[in-house]
Order: structure tokens, then C-alpha cells, then sequence
């Protein structure tokens, strides 16, 4: 396959989350109902698996840029998952099933020290669907009723992404986010009376933003890198029919992770991150997330494992949620490593407001280097 | 083999993995959405002017029924007869089908004439029907007094139909009268015999006979007979002659060319109240200043025309009638043309002095959706000219009274607020 074919693959890979036409969703969340939505995890299936703490150090991920230095050759990737959830409330349990397909891009070198990467992965995911029985007075009758309000969509992050390694031991990134999305909201309202119609409006709700990224990856010694990375975005602007709706401040995030590969065979890794998600508005709180992980066995069909742990952004109460997960993975490599197929599963667990959330994910994630 | 199998297998688990279920019962407010469906209910007591009546629109003529009553009321008694006329066959008759011969009509042995009754209430008894002999000038114009004498000194037969039903077969063997109950379409097809005094084929008129019809019972006298296709019919039989020979001759059977209906008392005249229903039908226009927060940002979910009847709706009393609101596709008074694609309706009792609500939702969710639509409501009978029912409501102008709409409405949800 040539150059130019690959690089043809790769649009028609990212090429729909550039016009907008993506349906970029993530893991979907009760917690992000009262919220902007539920942040999305910015990480390939083999970052994922291993809790995440590898995806500062994985040029697929797209939570740093400096890693796509080390990315080599030109590699277009993308990821799915289903997830059954289990959400447990007032006593009450529902279950739910949902299936995204969080990640999608492609990254390559440009120039002997320069690599560049284009793609989209979840910011937010805003797909939910509320079902409400209740009743009031109306025409002096208590009139009984069933609300149905949907979200479905989300915002994706469109990154457009460079890197050089600078040194043998330094590299940089930076990074331009367009966020952009879509949801399509439903509102519907039937009474058990007839005689009133049912309620039934419905509106696309288009949002849009923007922001910059950078970070550093340093090798501090043979085997062991550290990295850190920093991110801004202005605003998430909401319009209805051309009319703006909301303008929500977004967060600064900052993190950093560490990777240590004692031998060719063994990598471990963690991560922290924190994001600033409290100017988002009431029921938001500033988050602390960690992570750990580790991969053993050759990169051909390496096992992954991983932990991570923090705080949901958005929830009732005064503290934020928590959730803390575990995730077990593999891969495997075809035609001289040419394509590769991520296999992933990962238990989550949220808490906080009165609601847990128990989460079965399986992923998949499928890269290929033309 | 295997990598086939594994593959079929992970393209059925895809297919199964895409079902989406994300529907979760809420729990309010901590996991519900911030935006809520706001309900407002108000009632617009000044928003209905201009209000009219107009009289005249389907004559008894053109109604598609005979309208057949003898209800006392209190003041007067309301007395509904059907007339009709049928043309015969002319001076002369063919005498063979397979020439052109004609010989003179010298008269009828007897004639059958066959009614339709179309409505009638079951729990009406010893209903009995009264057939007269008409003057053959009757036309549309025909009223109720002009042909009072006739309806007085012309009686040609009386015929008691619960009797007749009664018979077995459903036929009398000596008048020769029968029946036949068709319980599908709710009708009874009457058979009268008419004898030769009954039966005059006079050839100085073509043939031509009028006849009306008076109906009695024991109460709740109120039929009606059908008219075109399911009108009344005369089967003659002919003597012709022939040579001098007198031959028998049973022509085609003759449907009327004029079945209409006279009444007394005559309708009240239009005042200034909201006149819907009798004969001539009466329509009323009511004009709504629709309110533009109401058009413009919201969903109406249920709306209703509150009505306060001015007089006790009248008509026959068995004969509950249906008054339906319509909207109009332009606001001419009395000729506007009617929307006949929505209507809202509701059933009037005769007798009744209750406030009289029309469900008009659909309506007002036309005005809304086609903001060029005039907000103009035609109350109208659902059924023209075919019921003596009436009712009147109080206008605007009388503003203890006057007619107001009661609408519920939902503001516009706000969608893309977190």
C-alpha cells in the first residue's frame, strides 16, 4: 500500500468527524443528565485497558500531541464499544445498553522531526432518555402524565496536532480543538386524558468551541519517560435554530503521567490529571483523576491492565461523584504488524448523589499502517 | 473455516452489541434535566368578537331527507310532513315491446308506493303513518299553510308501522302493505298498497300525483324518510287500451322529482344571539383574537369553546343533534368558504340549558402551525336540514354570557440549556 493510499484511508476514516457528520459518543452517564454531559475518555483501546495511564505515552491517544513524535509510520485508528450499564437509584435498578465509537484518526510524520495528526474523539457525550410519571392539577383535575425528554449526541473534539521530538530525550506538541456537535433533544409529554394532545417538541441543539493543547514528553532516563501535558478551551456555545441558547465556560485541564519499561517485555505506567470543570456551573466540580497500568508480553499479543480512579464533573450535593474502574486487555498484530486489532473489557463502578452506576464495557479497537 | 466462523460470529455479536436501550426512569430533580415542560392553562374571556348568525345555507328541499314529526311541545307542537311528487307516464302508453304503438291510458287497477324510513327511534310506539293526496302544483316553494286543506280532507291511507312490523313476514295480507328491516344500514323499506280510489292515474295531469305524509304515536313521533336513491317510489299498474281491449300494463317504477318537507312552527327569527342547527340551517361565525403568545411560542395541547346557551336547545327531543366548530379558509361573513378539513364536535341534547364545550384543539393548533389561517370558528350542524334541532347561545355582547376559550398550552421547552 502507498503512502498516498494511506493517507486516502485515513481521511475517509476522519473525514466524516471534520463535516460534522460523526456520531463521536462515549460512555453515557446519569450523572451528565443536570450537567454539559459526560466527559469522554481521550484514549485508544490499548490505552484504555490499561486504565488509561499509558495514554499520555500512546500516539493514538489523543490526550497529548508530544507522543505523535514517536509515532514512525503513517497510522490511521479507531475504536467501538458496547456497554451495559446498570443504574441503581432510589431503590430502583434499570438497565441500559449503548453502543460508541469514541475515536477515529490518523497520525504520521510530515518531515524528518515533524508528525502530524488529524481526528475527533468525544468531549462530551450528551445521549440520555428520561422517563418521568407524575401528575398535577390542571382544569381543577389532577391530571396524570408521562414525560419522555431525549438527548441524542454529542460534542466531539476535532484535533488538529503536531509534535517534534527535539532532542533524543525531548519532545513537544501542540494541539488545535475544534469542538463540534450536535444533539438531537425530544420533549414529549402524554396524559392519560385524551382529551389533552400529547406534547411533542423537539429541537437540534448545535454546539460549538474551541481550544489549544500542548505538552512535553521527556526521557529521563533509559526506559523512563515522564510527560506533561496542559489544555484550554474557551467556551461551549449552544444554539437552537441560529439562536444561542447557552455559553458554558470549559475547563483548563493539566496532567502528567509517568512510564517506566524495565525490559522490552514490560511497561508500566500512571497517570494524573486535573480539570477545572466547577466553571461550568452549578452541580460541577473540579476533578482529580489517576490512573495505572501496565502491558506485558511482546507488542505482537501483549496482555494489558490497568486500574484508574477520580471524580465525576457534574452530580448533585456538594461533592462530586467517584468512580473507579479496572480493565483487563490484548492485541494482536496481522500482516508484519501492519494492522492491529485492540481487544478490551472494563468494569466501572460511579457513586455519588444517592446513584451508582455499574458499567460493563467491551472494546475494540482496530489500527492500521499502510 | 475457523477465521469464516469468527468472523460470522463477531458480525452477529456487532449486530446485537448495536441495540440501544437508554431509557431510564427519572429521578427528580438531582438526575433529571434542568429544562422542564411548562404547562400554562388560561382563559381567554375577551379574545371572541364579531359574532354572527346566518340563516339560509341547506333548504328543506335540498336537505337529503324528509323531515316526518308530531312532537307537542309546551307552546306549540312541532309538526314536520314530507311532500313529494312523482310525474307519470303521459296520456298514452306503449301497448308491445316490439313496436311503437301506443294506445291510451285508461287508468290504474291499483299502485304500490315504496318509502324509505331512514331514522326513526326505536322507543317510539304505535307509530302511524298518514298518506294524502296532494295538489300536483307543489313545488320548493311550498309552505306548511299552503297546503294545510289537502293535508286535512285528502286522506288516503293510514298505515300503523309497528303493527305492520309486527305481522308475520312483515306483511298485512289484507291491505297488501309490507316490510322489510334491513339491520345494517338501520332502515325499514315500507311497501304501501294503493287501491284504485287511492291510486287515480289521471291523464289530463301525464299522470302526474303528489302525496304527503303525516306521522302520529303514542310519543317521540319524529321519523325521517330518505330521498334520491333511497326516495320514495310508485309502481304502477296500468290498464291501457289496446284496440279497444283494455290490457295491463306495469310500467318501471317512478321516483319523485320534488321530495321536500313542510314545518310549523316556522324557525324564530336571527337576533342577536349565536343561532346553530334547524331549517333553513343557521350557522353561526365567531371571530378569536388569537393571542400571539400563544401562536407564536407554544404548543397547544388542548383548547376548548365554552358556550352558554341562551334558550333551552330545541327540536325534536329524541333527535340529539350534533353542532360541529370548523374554521374558515377566508373571512367573507356568511359566505366564507369552510375548512372542511378539521372539524371539532359535540353532541347538543334538545332541552338542554347547560354550558354547551366544543373541543376545538385541532382547530387552534391550525391557526397556529399557518399563521395566515384566518381565527375565524364557523359553528355549524353536522348534519344540514336534516334535524329540526336548534340552539342558541349568548354573543359577545352579552358579557356575562359570552362565548370564551379556554386553552392549555405549553411554552417552547428550553433545549440546549444545561
Amino acid at each position: 500500500m502507498t503512502h498516498r493510499t494511506g493517507w486516502i484511508i485515513a481521511v475517509l476514516l476522519v473525514g466524516p468527524a471534520l463535516t460534522g457528520g460523526a456520531m463521536a459518543v462515549a460512555q453515557d452517564s446519569q450523572f451528565g443528565i443536570r450537567g454539559l454531559g459526560t466527559p469522554g475518555r481521550w484514549e485508544s483501546v490499548r490505552s484504555r485497558t490499561t486504565g488509561g495511564a499509558f495514554g499520555p505515552f500512546d500516539p493514538l491517544s489523543p490526550l497529548m500531541e508530544a507522543s505523535l513524535a514517536d509515532i514512525g509510520q503513517l497510522t490511521a485508528t479507531a475504536a467501538g464499544g458496547t456497554s451495559n450499564r446498570d443504574v441503581l437509584v432510589g431503590g430502583t435498578a434499570t438497565s441500559l445498553r449503548a453502543t460508541r465509537f469514541p475515536l477515529m484518526g490518523v497520525a504520521g510524520p510530515v518531515a524528518r522531526r515533524l508528525a502530524v495528526s488529524v481526528g475527533f474523539t468525544t468531549y462530551l457525550d450528551k445521549s440520555w432518555d428520561v422517563t418521568l410519571r407524575d401528575s398535577f392539577m390542571l382544569r381543577g383535575v389532577l391530571q396524570r402524565y408521562t414525560d419522555e425528554i431525549t438527548s441524542d449526541g454529542s460534542v466531539a473534539d476535532i484535533r488538529i496536532a503536531a509534535a517534534s521530538r527535539l532532542t533524543r530525550r525531548i519532545a513537544l506538541g501542540a494541539g488545535l480543538h475544534v469542538l463540534a456537535g450536535s444533539t438531537r433533544m425530544t420533549a414529549e409529554r402524554q396524559f392519560d386524558d385524551s382529551t389533552f394532545h400529547r406534547v411533542q417538541q423537539s429541537a437540534e441543539v448545535r454546539y460549538d468551541g474551541l481550544g489549544v493543547s500542548g505538552s512535553v514528553l521527556i526521557g529521563v532516563a533509559p526506559g523512563l519517560t515522564i510527560a506533561g501535558w496542559a489544555r484550554r478551551d474557551n467556551r461551549l456555545r449552544a444554539k437552537v435554530a441560529d439562536t444561542t441558547s447557552a455559553v458554558t465556560d470549559l475547563p483548563l485541564m493539566a496532567g502528567g503521567g509517568v512510564l517506566f519499561a524495565p525490559s522490552p517485555s514490560a511497561r508500566l505506567g500512571a497517570s494524573v490529571a486535573w480539570r477545572s470543570w466547577s466553571k461550568a456551573g452549578a452541580d460541577a466540580f473540579d476533578t482529580w483523576t489517576w490512573s495505572a497500568g501496565a502491558e506485558f508480553g511482546s507488542r505482537r499479543m501483549p496482555i494489558r491492565l490497568g486500574a484508574r480512579g477520580g471524580q465525576m464533573p457534574f452530580g448533585p450535593g456538594t461533592e462530586a461523584p467517584t468512580e473507579v474502574a479496572g480493565s483487563l486487555g490484548t492485541g494482536r498484530a496481522f500482516a508484519q504488524g501492519r494492522a492491529l486489532i485492540d481487544l478490551g473489557l472494563e468494569r466501572l463502578e460511579r457513586r455519588g448523589g444517592g446513584l451508582t452506576e455499574r458499567v460493563w464495557t467491551v472494546l475494540v479497537g482496530i489500527t492500521v499502517r499502510p | 473455516m475457523i477465521r469464516r466462523r469468527l468472523a460470522l460470529v463477531g458480525a452477529v455479536l456487532l449486530v446485537a452489541a448495536c441495540v440501544e436501550r437508554l431509557a431510564a426512569p427519572g429521578h427528580c430533580p438531582d438526575y433529571c434535566p434542568t429544562g422542564q415542560i411548562t404547562v400554562v392553562d388560561t382563559l381567554l374571556t375577551t379574545s371572541i368578537n364579531r359574532d354572527s348568525s346566518y340563516r339560509g345555507y341547506v333548504l328543506a328541499y335540498q336537505s337529503p331527507l324528509m323531515l316526518a314529526a308530531n312532537l307537542p311541545g309546551a307552546t306549540d307542537t312541532l309538526d314536520g310532513r314530507p311532500i313529494f311528487r312523482m310525474n307519470g307516464y303521459g296520456a298514452r302508453f306503449r301497448i308491445s315491446t316490439v313496436d311503437t304503438s301506443t294506445g291510451p291510458i285508461l287508468g290504474a287497477d291499483s299502485a304500490r308506493l315504496q318509502l324509505y324510513v331512514v331514522r326513526r327511534d326505536t322507543a317510539t310506539h304505535n307509530l302511524r303513518l298518514q298518506l294524502y293526496r296532494l295538489p300536483i302544483t307543489i313545488d320548493t316553494s311550498t309552505t306548511f299553510g299552503s297546503v294545510a286543506a289537502p293535508f286535512t280532507d285528502s286522506l288516503l291511507r293510514t298505515v300503523n308501522i309497528d303493527t305492520l312490523l309486527a305481522q308475520p313476514g312483515r306483511k298485512d295480507s289484507v291491505t297488501g302493505d309490507s316490510a322489510v328491516v334491513d339491520t345494517a344500514n338501520h332502515r325499514v323499506v315500507l311497501s304501501l298498497k294503493l287501491d284504485t280510489a287511492a291510486a287515480r292515474y289521471i291523464a289530463a295531469d301525464s299522470g302526474t300525483v303528489a302525496y304527503g305524509i303525516r306521522i302520529a304515536a303514542d310519543t317521540l313521533a319524529s321519523i325521517a324518510f330518505g330521498k334520491d336513491a333511497f326516495g320514495p317510489a310508485l309502481q304502477w299498474y296500468l290498464r291501457v287500451d289496446s284496440l279497444g281491449m283494455p290490457v295491463a300494463r306495469t310500467p318501471g317504477a317512478l321516483g319523485a322529482r320534488l321530495a321536500s318537507f313542510v314545518f310549523a312552527p316556522p324557525p324564530a327569527p336571527l337576533d342577536s344571539t349565536l343561532a346553530v342547527g334547524g331549517v333553513p340551517s343557521t350557522r353561526s361565525l365567531l371571530r378569536v383574537a388569537f393571542p400571539k403568545v400563544i401562536r407564536d411560542s407554544a404548543q397547544i395541547i388542548r383548547a376548548t369553546l365554552f358556550l352558554v346557551p341562551a334558550v333551552a336547545a330545541r327540536g325534536a327531543p329524541a333527535d340529539s343533534f350534533v353542532i360541529e366548530a370548523r374554521s374558515v379558509f377566508a373571512d367573507f361573513g356568511a359566505k366564507s368558504p369552510i375548512d372542511l378539513r378539521l372539524s371539532d364536535t359535540t353532541v347538543i341534547h334538545v332541552g338542554a340549558t347547560d354550558t354547551v364545550k366544543i373541543e376545538v384543539t385541532n382547530l387552534l393548533q391550525a391557526w397556529a402551525a399557518d399563521s395566515t389561517h384566518p381565527t375565524v370558528l364557523v359553528l355549524l350542524p353536522e348534519r344540514e336540514a336534516q334535524l329540526f334541532g336548534e340552539i342558541r347561545f349568548y354573543p359577545s355582547v352579552a358579557a356575562a354570557f359570552r362565548p370564551t376559550l379556554q386553552v392549555t398550552f405549553v411554552r417552547r421547552f428550553p433545549f440546549g440549556v444545561p
